[in-house]
């Protein structure tokens, strides 16, 4: 009993940070970033015995927390608005350039389709390599490779459309 | 690897660590920039997906979980409780039903395990004697009378006979004791009319209420017995 909670807290010490971000990325949105989390690592708990290999926990919770996702839908329709850009504004005061461009770039990266966000999420974010994020995703490896460059093309292409002045009329 | 080929595979990867990228790199400057402009790219991306992690989320994890083992917990005390309960119903009705449920099916078997169960207390040549009358008295009990002795009455008392109430006789017989049991009737216990094993055999007359046993060894004449009972005995209604 004492060996299994040592192992939970182990487990969301190390890999809340990486899951909530994925999360965010997947929901655009932090209360059911948040909610989704919990729902997840409380299903981690139940089936913690199931995880035989400690190296194979990040990619089983992105599982499950995808699976949670797609239950969300499931359970109630959401009013599948199209996002607004309003609603991805951090509420951190933007200071720095660093934060500025940081801000612009979130936009953009949430502006994505999700079939191209999620293996960059997993990609930049997790750390997986074109072979896990085919597994995690049930896609074959070359339209993970394909989505992965589309992804960073249209990042790269939205970043050089903007004006080298962005962000100044805000002030 | 032509143009198109690297850049394909440095937008799917940046830090692609092919023998063949890698290579096309050296050769062209113009490649080794563009891979390092991605990798910047990819630095930022990677800035920008660090959203800030709430503060407490690692311990509001913690603690729903402590709250959904501590839930399960007290379900499964519950469980146990009950699954107690249950034992303890069980072991008691068990208990009561051996306690209480006579372990022989019929009178014969009964009679014959009472005798053997008894047999050291009484002598065949014992010198007290039961009188008539006071025998007559305890039979009242099953509203019954004898007319006559049936012989000299050794013992003569009420005792369980299988938990109901009987009057237990022990006459003197040719060799050793012949036992009476007066019993009054009852459905647990079967009627046999006869029985016996390797050294005592009896057999039970039945009246209306009650049922009089007879064992005695094989030297006696059991019909010798019954019938003299059958003519002594009256019974009041």
């Amino acid at each position: 009993m004492m060996t299994k909670q040592v192992r939970y807290e182990a487990l969301v010490k190390a890999l809340h940070g990486d899951l909530y971000r994925y999360a965010y990325w997947l929901t655009h949105e932090k209360q059911v970033a948040e909610d989704l989390v919990q729902e997840t690592f409380l299903r981690a708990w139940r089936a913690l015995d199931s995880l035989k290999d400690e190296k194979a926990a990040k990619s089983w919770l992105i599982t499950i927390l995808r699976r949670e996702n797609a239950r969300r839908f499931e359970r109630k329709r959401f009013d599948m608005s199209e996002y607004e850009e309003a609603s991805i504004t951090d509420t951190k005061s933007v200071t720095t350039e660093q934060e500025l461009e940081n801000h612009w770039l979130r936009e953009k990266i949430a502006q994505l389709e999700p079939e191209y966000s999620e293996p960059l999420v997993l990609q930049v974010l997790g750390g997986f390599s074109g072979e896990d994020i085919a597994t995690m995703l049930d896609l074959n490896k070359n339209t993970v490779m394909t989505r992965l460059f589309r992804a960073r093309n249209q990042l790269k292409e939205a970043l050089e459309a903007e004006p080298v002045k962005r962000g100044i009329y805000n002030g | 690897m032509d143009d198109l080929q690297f850049r394909r595979a440095i937008y799917a990867d940046p830090n692609n660590q092919d023998a063949d990228t890698i290579a096309a790199q050296q050769d062209d400057a113009s490649k080794k920039q563009f891979a390092q402009d991605i990798c910047k790219l990819d630095e930022k991306i990677k800035q920008a997906l660090q959203i800030p992690v709430p503060d407490d989320l690692c311990h509001k994890l913690i603690l729903r979980q402590t709250l959904a083992s501590h839930q399960v917990q007290k379900r499964k005390t519950r469980v146990h409780l009950a699954l107690a309960a249950s034992v303890a119903i069980v072991g008691g009705l068990m208990l009561n039903f051996m306690q209480f449920s006579s372990a022989y099916t019929n009178l014969g078997d009964y009679a014959l395990a009472h005798v053997y169960h008894e047999q050291g207390s009484f002598a065949n040549n014992a010198t007290n004697q039961v009188t008539l009358a006071s025998l007559n008295q305890k039979m009242a009990a099953f509203d019954g009378n004898f007319s006559q002795p049936l012989g000299k009455l050794l013992f003569a008392d009420y005792c369980r006979f299988d938990g109901m109430k009987s009057l237990h006789l022990v006459y003197q017989g040719k060799t050793s004791p012949v036992t009476v049991f007066v019993v009054p009737k009852n459905e647990q216990l079967r009627f046999s009319t006869a029985f016996n094993d390797e050294k005592l055999f009896g057999s039970s007359i039945e009246f209306i209420k009650s049922n009089i046993i007879v064992v005695a060894d094989k030297n006696e004449s059991l019909g010798q017995w019954q019938q003299s009972i059958s003519e002594t005995v009256s019974w009041s209604i």
